[in-house]
C-alpha cells in the first residue's frame, strides 16, 4: 500500500465528479446535437441533377448531354427530360443551354454547314458563337443561358440556369 | 408552342416567325380488341409531337389532338381546319397521324403518317432514342416545307 492514502472523503468526491460529469455529458450532448442539427444535414446536393456523362470525356467541342429531372406541376408529376450543350474552355467546364434566346427552339452545334463554330437554331436562323454569344444580324437579341456546373465522383451535374457569363 | 395562353400570347405578337400548325389527328378505337393499341398509339403520338414541339418551339404551333372514333371520322373535315388555320397566319399546316386512312388525302392536305411504335415497354433512355430517331424522319419534311416559301 502507497504511503498516499487515499480518505474515504476523497474517494466519495472523486467518484461523484465522475459520474456527476457522465450525467451532465448524457443529458447536454443530445441538447448540443439537437440544436446544430441544421447546419449537419447534408444538403440533398443542392439543385444539381446528376448526368450520366464523364468529366474527363468531356472535350472542347461541344457534345449534348440529356439530363432528366422530376417536375411537378400541381397534381401531375412528370419526368422532363432537358439537354446541355457542354465543351471544355482550357481547365473550366462550360455548359450552355440549348433554347435559343429568340422564340425557344432548340439549338444544335454546327447544325449550319455554312458556319461549324457555331451554334445553330433551325428555326429562323438564330447563330451563337461558341461562348454562346449571339450572332448580330441574326434574330435572337441576347446570348445563350448558362448551366451552373458542378463535379461528383467523376461524373457531371448540371445546377441552375442562369444569365450568360462569358459573353 | 403549345396551344395554352401563354404561347398562343406569343403567337399573337410574332405572328411573322411562327408560321406552321402541327395537327395530330387521334384515331381511338374503344373496341376490345383496339383499345390496348388505339391507347398505345396515342401516347406515342403526344410523346413525338411534344418533342417535335420542343425542338422548334419558336415555328411551330403544337395543336391539340383532333380525336375521333370510327365513327365519327367522318364528321372532321380536315381541309376545312387546314383553311382556317390558313386564315389566322399559318403559312404551313401539316398533320400527323398513326392512322393511315389520311394518307389517303395526301391532295388536299400535307400528311405526315407515322407507324406507331410502342413505347410503353420500353426504358426512358430507349424511348428517347426511338422518338429521336422518329424525329429524324420529320425534320427532312419541315424543312422542305420551310424552304419551299
Amino acid at each position: 500500500m502507497s504511503n498516499n492514502r487515499v480518505s474515504r472523503r476523497q474517494f466519495l468526491n472523486y467518484t461523484l465528479t465522475g459520474v456527476g460529469g457522465f450525467m451532465a455529458a448524457g443529458m447536454l450532448m443530445p441538447m448540443i446535437r439537437f440544436a446544430i442539427d441544421p447546419a449537419l444535414q447534408t444538403k440533398a446536393a443542392g439543385d444539381f441533377v446528376q448526368t450520366s456523362q464523364k468529366i474527363a470525356d468531356i472535350t472542347e467541342e461541344p457534345i449534348k448531354v440529356d439530363f432528366t429531372f422530376e417536375q411537378v406541376d400541381a397534381w401531375y408529376k412528370s419526368d422532363v427530360t432537358e439537354a446541355a450543350w457542354v465543351y471544355k474552355s482550357g481547365d473550366t467546364i462550360v455548359a450552355l443551354s440549348p433554347v435559343c434566346k429568340h422564340l425557344g427552339c432548340t439549338v444544335n452545334w454546327a447544325g449550319d454547314s455554312a458556319h461549324p463554330d457555331q451554334f445553330f437554331c433551325a428555326c429562323h436562323g438564330g447563330r451563337y458563337e461558341k461562348t454562346g454569344k449571339n450572332v448580330p444580324g441574326t434574330p435572337p437579341t441576347g446570348p445563350l443561358d448558362e448551366y451552373e456546373v458542378s463535379e461528383k465522383d467523376g461524373f457531371l451535374l448540371l445546377g441552375k440556369k442562369m444569365p450568360n457569363t462569358l459573353v | 408552342m403549345f396551344f395554352n395562353a401563354k404561347d398562343v400570347q406569343q403567337f399573337q405578337s410574332q405572328k411573322e416567325y411562327i408560321d406552321t400548325a402541327i395537327v395530330p389527328l387521334l384515331s381511338i378505337n374503344l373496341s376490345e380488341a383496339g383499345i390496348v393499341q388505339s391507347s398505345s398509339s396515342t401516347e406515342f403520338l403526344m410523346s413525338l409531337t411534344s418533342f417535335i414541339e420542343q425542338q422548334f418551339k419558336g415555328r411551330l404551333m403544337l395543336m391539340p389532338p383532333f380525336s375521333y372514333t370510327e365513327g365519327t371520322r367522318g364528321g372532321l373535315s380536315v381541309s376545312l381546319l387546314k383553311e382556317e388555320l390558313q386564315k389566322v397566319g399559318f403559312k404551313h399546316v401539316l398533320f400527323i397521324t398513326c392512322d393511315h386512312f389520311w394518307t389517303s388525302l395526301g391532295d388536299e392536305i400535307d400528311v405526315i403518317w407515322l407507324p406507331s411504335i410502342p413505347l410503353e415497354s420500353m426504358d426512358r433512355e430507349v424511348k428517347k432514342k426511338v422518338l429521336e430517331d422518329q424525329l429524324k424522319l420529320v425534320i427532312p419534311i419541315l424543312s422542305s416545307k420551310w424552304t419551299q416559301v
